[in-house]
């Protein structure tokens, strides 16, 4: 799905990033300053050392004259430990409170997109992105773009000073600076293939790891074990020969940078160390001194350090662009304008609900319901049947405003909440009373019971050691199928609601807690609530005061119970 | 922070791991050498870089005082080349070789769990096939596989590093090697096991309060339309804020750890730089050492941070890696199915033709469940009788297939095949006799021969043909262009539900089983495909004991072929235990 956007979505993704590195632009401002403080204390430092051996060795000092100069540099040294520290501290709440920021608004987003928009995605999938990709954006706002502006600045201030101590040298330096976009474009480009490739390796064979995994039942049935561990090996490792031969290459443009960094080293030492020698009479050279030299070799390594660290938090970009592009495809959904209109009362007198010639359509599949003329009067009990996609579901979304109407017009009575129930029921970790406070955050215990008894559970929960304090673990397990359709069920008990909406509350239950559900159903009725029921099942056709017929996205009879 | 360690030190959980790593020795020890040989090599090229440039310098002095000096230049200037190359080409090897060893350890780690995870029984399986598990299993399988090259190489070489270069100075100044190589260890021990103890809790719950996160936006995608009927998104919401919380709460403290590392990391090489340019002045005083050879002994401090810069990261997240390990461990230690307790020796005491089957009092409970999956079951099949066992999803069905397949073991009551107690069979022979249909099809993301040769390793192609023939998919086969070599796609996705049904209905076809176990043969078919399979499937079934496992006996309009006898089984118990309930009509 995000694949296929992203070919286009480059850079709409890079803006995105860019945009949300400008909400927090004085936490990443800090942080680059830090490390400008950190490279000036560095500078400072090399120039004091160079300073210390050349009072000794020149001016033949004693070390006890250089305790001063000493001194400063213990302090230097704090000054940069201190800088290294802030710089992280600060790169890293930036990336917290932007992933913060970035979860809140897709939860806002997903909350407008709505129950009918989620209907039809993986949710699982749709919750790791939201984890995942999420926090993988913390690299690229904690180190790589305080990198990025410190891989420009820090080279600059090494150049200057060399530059005044001997512009020779500095040449040397200066020489391979017009290389360093180059260097980066070098190393990005590995970087990014080496990112693409082995996340795209790494992805199949984490795929077929996944693969006989999942089959690893029938593969025990059939004694194949330890055939399939063979190939499990031999997969794994023939993805190492294919990786093997990009990483060649992808490693090479490191290696350039690296063999960069090695040479500057080398040619400003033999530079220098012939200078001093007055071997070189060209130019600056015969003004060399031990001092000067020095420390134009200590800082060659340092010229190149911000572009090492910058090509080690290379993958943290490439990471974040493609977490990036992942997310903004949720961004881009458009939420359904006619959702989040306020809704008009209905106009009969006594209604709750009112459809007027609504109808709903899809993107892609154009019209899939109505239109729809539907009134719903309280406490009537309105059964939905016709076969599976004939629009029951799409219905009662509407009538519950998951959908908006795309033409035509939903009016709601003022105030009016209500219940629903569909097959999959919500489950959350927490105690049973706290997946009934769902429907009713101040429910009484008493009227939990009331509700658990009404819905066919008190039973269960009775004999229950912890009662209503009793854990259903994560994902529902120790609930069964059919256990979990009465917790929804007894919900709808205890909310208030005059309406209830229940979308095929009986499917997939046995027969003997079918005919309890459809026992408590048959009491909600009784209480005088207004349900909509979309079911096949006699018993609760019978129920019906009013049977719709639904049959490709129409109402195509009505019959009256 | 509180540490919920269970029993066993980070050494103990590591310790199968690292038995892994140790068979392959030879290449860690060739990899943590190259990483030495680029460190040495970075010392020796700023090292020797001082020295000369120290050296020129003073010559140079003396050359202008018109003192008569000289100094021999091409060895130490060969010196520098040599150095600047050898870095280099040191790193680069350093990491193609790494990086092809951490792959071969994948490759490794992943045969391992996947060796353990086919250990494992129908219950541990089933709630570990969840999609978000295997995630974290491979995520876990990664996070270990760094070990190696995040963690024990760099601190081993660093290490060295630290006892070679102290070596190295004490040659030319004892005291001076002394001195900083206490520093430096005392700097390294916080750097490595410090950080590691102060990030351990931290670091370890960051895998389970992303889990937690995960788990409630699962939730609120899925529950989405009862949270807002019922306004209850809100409240949801400060649910996930509280958790999202808690775990920024954890980076925090860790990221605040490893910039305390990284900081320290700069000022222990920094002060050790200046312990030994003190005590090395002193001794320069002394005349006990040389000019050059004392800027030499600083600078080559100056190198050492590259070995130690990556410490802090690694070490303070080494929670993260132990959880990954512990829950590796925790799966190893499940693989305790009771596997055949008192074997039968003898195969030949394993009567050949149809399997009696027999369930005695049989209680089963899942873990958490709330109620018995199998409540007080028993039930006989007769050689060569086919049973249809009824009941809706979660009555308990699939539970009887599960333990007759020995995937799981009940918790009261005693299970035998041909009068032999199911613990007492071989696995091999269990395997070959007893032979199932399952509701879920697997099949592999393969060609269909080899999904096919799952069931029959060395089955030639003509009876893969007579297999496909047999379900009726030979004429589809023969019009696929790549034949028997065709894809399947994952899970089978290339081919419709019914296809996939009858693919594992031809595996079947490939063995000669005395006991078939079918979940819904018929399920996803049309009637005409039903129709004509369920005429061949009863061929193939006669002289075979058969357990029908159907939804409801009179749905759908296709029957499997010539039910015995009818039970049903509600909530985990038979209802009607015992009594003969006359055979249906045999459906239409």
């Amino acid at each position: 799905m995000a694949a296929a956007e992203a070919v286009g979505g480059g850079r709409d993704v890079r803006r995105w990033l860019t945009a949300l590195a400008a909400g927090e632009r004085r936490r990443l401002g800090l942080a680059v300053v830090a490390g400008v403080i950190s490279t000036l204390a560095t500078l400072g430092q090399l120039t004091l050392l160079a300073g210390v051996i050349s009072q000794l060795l020149v001016e033949q000092a004693t070390p006890a004259s250089q305790l001063p100069a000493l001194t400063a540099m213990v302090g230097l040294l704090l000054v940069r430990a201190l800088a290294i520290f802030s710089q992280e501290r600060l790169g890293r709440s930036a990336s917290l409170a932007i992933r913060s920021r970035v979860r809140g608004e897709l939860l806002d987003h997903l909350d407008r997109l709505g129950p009918g928009w989620l209907a039809g995605r993986h949710s699982a999938g749709l919750a790791s992105q939201l984890v995942e990709q999420v926090e993988a954006l913390d690299g690229y706002f904690a180190r790589f773009r305080p990198s990025l502006a410190l891989s420009v600045i820090s080279p600059l201030l090494v150049l200057l000073v060399a530059l005044w101590l001997d512009w020779l040298a500095a040449l040397f330096l200066l020489l391979s600076a017009p290389l360093i976009p180059l260097f980066m474009a070098l190393v990005g480009m590995g970087a990014e293939r080496l990112n693409r490739e082995q996340f795209e390796a790494v992805a199949r064979l984490s795929g077929h790891f996944i693969d006989r995994v999942r089959a690893i039942t029938t593969l025990q049935l059939f004694g194949r074990t330890a055939a399939a561990t063979g190939e499990v090996h031999a997969a794994a490792d023939d993805y190492r020969r294919r990786s093997m031969r990009t990483l060649r290459i992808a490693f090479l443009s490191s290696a350039v940078l690296e063999f960069f960094a090695s040479v500057a080293i080398a040619v400003v030492a033999i530079y220098v160390g012939f200078g001093l020698l007055g071997y070189i009479t060209y130019g600056p050279s015969p003004e060399l001194t031990l001092f000067s030299g020095l420390l134009v070799l200590l800082l060659a390594p340092e010229f190149f350090q911000p572009l090492r660290t910058l090509a080690q938090h290379y993958h943290d970009r490439a990471a974040a662009l493609g977490a990036a592009d992942g997310l903004l495809a949720i961004l881009e959904a458009m939420p359904d304008p006619t959702r989040e209109a306020k809704a008009r009362p209905p106009q009969a007198p006594g209604a709750l609900l009112e459809l007027a010639h609504a109808s709903v359509s899809h993107p892609g599949r154009g019209r899939v319901l109505g239109p729809v003329d539907l009134g719903l009067m309280a406490g009537e009990v309105v059964v939905l049947t016709g076969p599976s996609g004939a629009g029951k579901s799409t219905l009662l979304q509407l009538l519950a405003g998951f959908v908006g109407p795309g033409a035509g017009e939903r009016r709601l009575a003022a105030d009016t909440a209500f219940a629903w129930m569909d097959q999959r029921p919500l489950l959350i970790q927490g105690s049973l009373a706290d997946n009934l406070r769902l429907a009713a955050p101040e429910a009484s215990a008493r009227a939990m019971d009331e509700a658990l008894g009404k819905a066919g559970l008190g039973e269960l929960v009775q004999v229950l050691p912890e009662g209503l304090d009793t854990r259903v673990g994560e994902r529902g397990v120790g609930l069964s199928g059919g256990q979990a359709q009465r917790l929804a069920l007894a919900r709808v008990f205890l909310s208030e609601a005059p309406l209830a909406l229940l979308d095929e509350p009986t499917a997939s239950l046995d027969a003997e807690t079918e005919a309890r559900v459809i026992v408590a159903l048959q009491a909600l009725a009784e209480e005088g609530r207004t349900l909509v029921i979309a079911t096949h099942h006699p018993a609760l056709i019978a129920m019906a005061g009013r049977c719709l017929a639904i049959e490709g996205g129409l109402v195509t009879g009505v019959s009256h119970g | 922070m509180a540490d919920p360690r269970p029993a066993g030190s980070p050494l103990a959980t590591l310790r199968p791991w690292l038995a892994l790593l140790d068979r392959r020795r030879g290449r860690l020890w060739a990899g943590a050498a190259l990483m030495a040989l680029t460190l040495a090599c970075a010392i020796g090229l700023l090292a020797l870089s001082g020295w000369f440039i120290t050296a020129t310098g003073l010559t140079g002095l003396l050359l202008a005082a018109g003192v008569a000096a000289s100094l021999e230049v091409y060895v130490p200037g060969g010196g520098i080349r040599f150095f600047a190359v050898a870095r280099t080409l040191s790193r680069y090897l350093e990491r193609l070789y790494n990086h092809d060893t951490v792959l071969r350890l994948l490759a490794d780690l992943r045969a391992r769990l996947f060796g353990v995870l086919a250990g494992l029984d129908a219950q541990s399986l089933s709630r570990r096939r969840a999609s978000d598990w295997l995630n974290r299993l491979t995520a876990d399988i990664d996070t270990l596989d760094s070990l190696y090259l995040r963690l024990l190489a760099p601190a081993g070489v660093g290490l060295v590093a630290i006892l070679g270069l102290s070596a190295f100075l004490a040659l030319f100044a004892p005291r001076v090697g002394l001195a900083v190589g206490t520093l430096l260890l005392v700097g390294w021990l916080w750097l490595t096991l410090g950080q590691a103890r102060l990030g351990l809790g931290a670091s370890r719950s960051q895998v389970t309060e992303l889990e937690a996160l995960r788990g409630r936006l699962v939730e609120r995608l899925q529950g989405m339309a009862e949270l807002e009927a019922y306004a209850s998104l809100a409240s949801h919401r400060r649910e996930l804020a509280a958790i999202e919380a808690r775990l920024y709460l954890g980076q925090r403290r860790l990221g605040l750890l490893v910039a305390l590392g990284n900081a320290l990391a700069s000022l222990v090489v920094g002060l050790s730089m200046l312990l030994v340019l003190w005590l090395a002045a002193q001794a320069w005083a002394a005349g006990v050492l040389s000019g050059p050879l004392m800027v030499m002994m600083a600078l080559a401090l100056l190198a050492m941070s590259e070995s130690l810069s990556s410490l802090p990261a690694a070490f303070t997240w080494l929670g993260a890696t132990l959880g990954a390990a512990e829950r590796l461990n925790e799966l190893e230690t499940r693989v305790e199915r009771p596997l055949p307790v008192a074997c039968v020796d003898d195969v030949t005491e394993l009567a050949d033709g149809p399997l009696a089957v027999e369930l005695e009092r049989v209680t089963l409970r899942y873990p958490g469940a709330l109620a018995a999956a199998l409540d007080d079951v028993t039930l006989h099949i007769a050689p060569g009788e086919r049973l249809a066992l009824c009941g809706a999803s979660g009555a308990g069905k699939s539970s009887v297939a599960d333990l007759l397949l020995r995937q799981l073991t009940p918790d009261v009551g005693v299970l035998r095949l041909g009068g032999v107690a199911l613990a007492a069979w071989p696995e091999a022979a269990l395997r070959q006799r007893v032979a199932a249909l399952t509701q879920r099809i697997d099949l592999l993301d393969d060609s269909l021969a080899a999904n096919l040769r799952l069931a029959a390793p060395e089955a030639e192609e003509g009876a893969l043909w007579r297999a496909l023939a047999w379900v009726g998919l030979d004429d589809w086969a023969q019009e696929l262009s790549e034949g028997l070599a065709t894809r399947v796609g994952e899970g089978g996705q290339r081919l419709s539900g019914g296809q996939a049904r009858r693919l594992a209905l031809a595996r079947l076809h490939l063995r000669e089983p005395s006991l078939v176990i079918l979940d819904e043969p018929f399920a996803g078919l049309d009637a005409d495909t039903a129709q004509a399979l369920a005429s061949r499937l009863d061929a193939w079934l006669a002289g075979r004991s058969v357990l029908y496992l159907v939804h409801q006996i009179d749905a759908g309009p296709i029957q499997p072929p010539a039910i015995d006898r009818t039970l049903t089984l509600s909530e985990g118990r038979l209802l009607t235990p015992h009594s003969e309930t006359p055979p249906p009509a045999g459906g239409e």
